[in-house]
């Protein structure tokens, strides 16, 4: 019995002293991460939309995986619509991968960004990679569906790598459905 | 072995990491995360890096607090250490050194399952003083360094044809030395070559391991 306590003991003091320790790491560096973070988003902003003047935020969305998302409008010069993007999650081998997809106005695809991941390195992390993210380029919501050939007209999954391909492929395809249904109707409603 | 190691220099216990109980090629520890991340030079140099700064501070603290932490419950205790590792390297980096995190973040994470830190923390750092622990932990970060450097140099040159991300070879690549059985087949390879050299130039006895 007494040795029982004494073990509980040890290792309640093992485990506070951990939590301590974390608990100020994570203080001091929390706010330091988030403000990389949103300082990283704007700058993928504007790589996704480079001739845009501006990239006012447009709202708030909730992603079906329950992730809070937003989407954003970017302007030209005379403050019409260049395109949409839209923040959007995907669920992936380890980890949710947190994009960004841009709409020209017609809705097809102008660009794709991954901007944080903890997919398998060596495999998964290829999603990051020009030669995947081009795959999307100009692609419409109903050409959003991984196979694993090439396919001009179909999303073509990286080898060792479906998983995250999927995920990708999925998360991209709620945010342009919820860009569609946000904008389109709107559209309708001004005529 | 502890009353051993203990006469022996830093210097051997460095070469002792590196070759006498080499991580991958000897003891055959970790091997899933090494092939899991060598099919690029680029993932194997840095998961090495990882791990030597990860083995050297937990090596450090388990030999710290080596006589306060009871047997009994020594296991948690090391994970909760290597763990507390991890997540602060991961959390200073990605705050402090954001560029160095960006290529490294994801490694760092997926140390926290390496049988090698907590084999290290058990047989070595658990039972001796806290210098030799030290570098104990330097030799046996340098070997896995060193072994993920040859794995993902032959896999990233056979498999892709390329080093670094550049095209070297011009030919079509043998695909299955980057998959995940391909790994398994080079790091085969490497430690008989590693048995071979040993027994042909110093007399050894090669080794083999159990593998985890």
């Amino acid at each position: 019995m007494k040795d029982i306590m004494k073990i509980t003991l040890n290792l309640v003091v093992i485990f506070v002293a951990s939590g301590v320790i974390l608990a100020v790491v994570f203080a001091n560096t929390a706010p330091r991460i988030a403000k990389i973070k949103v300082e990283e988003q704007e700058k993928a902003l504007k790589l996704l939309m480079p001739d845009a003047a501006s990239i006012p935020k447009a709202g708030d969305w909730t992603t079906p995986e329950g992730k809070h998302a937003e989407f954003f409008t970017a302007k030209d010069a005379q403050g019409g619509d260049m395109g949409y993007i839209a923040s959007t999650f995907g669920k992936g081998y380890s980890s949710y991968i947190k994009m960004l997809v841009a709409l020209n106005k017609d809705m097809t695809i102008k660009q794709i960004n991954v901007l944080d991941h903890a997919e398998t390195p060596g495999l998964g992390d290829e999603i990051e990679q020009a030669y995947f993210q081009d795959r999307f380029k100009g692609k419409t919501l109903e050409q959003l569906e991984v196979i694993k050939q090439p396919d001009p007209n179909k999303i073509e999954a990286i080898s060792g790598a479906t998983i995250s391909s999927r995920a990708v492929t999925k998360g991209i395809k709620t945010g342009v459905e919820m860009l569609k249904e946000r904008y389109m109707s709107n559209a309708n409603e001004g005529k | 072995m502890s009353a051993q190691a203990e006469k022996i220099s830093y210097v051997g216990l460095i070469k002792n990491g590196i070759f006498g109980e080499n991580p991958i090629f000897r003891v055959a520890l970790s091997l899933c995360p090494a092939v899991a991340v060598t099919s690029t030079v680029k993932g194997g140099v840095l998961m090495g890096v990882g791990v030597l700064f990860v083995q050297t501070m937990v090596n450090l603290t388990v030999s710290i607090f080596r006589k306060f932490i009871n047997p009994r419950v020594r296991i948690p205790a090391y994970i909760l250490i290597i763990a507390t590792w991890v997540t602060v390297t991961d959390l200073s980096l990605n705050a402090f050194a954001h560029d160095v995190y960006k290529m490294i973040g994801l490694y760092i994470k997926l140390i926290v399952a390496f049988a090698i830190i907590l084999s290290r923390a058990e047989l070595f750092a658990s039972k001796n003083k806290v210098t030799p622990s030290f570098f104990d932990g330097l030799g046996m970060g340098i070997g896995f360094l060193l072994a993920l450097t040859f794995i993902s140099f032959f896999r990233e040159l056979v498999g892709k044809g390329s080093l670094f991300g550049h095209a070297i070879v011009s030919t079509k690549p043998v695909l299955i030395f980057i998959m995940p059985a391909g790994g398994f087949f080079v790091v085969g390879l490497l430690m008989g070559l590693f048995n071979w050299i040993d027994i042909k130039f110093f007399g050894g006895g090669g080794a083999s391991g159990g593998g985890h």
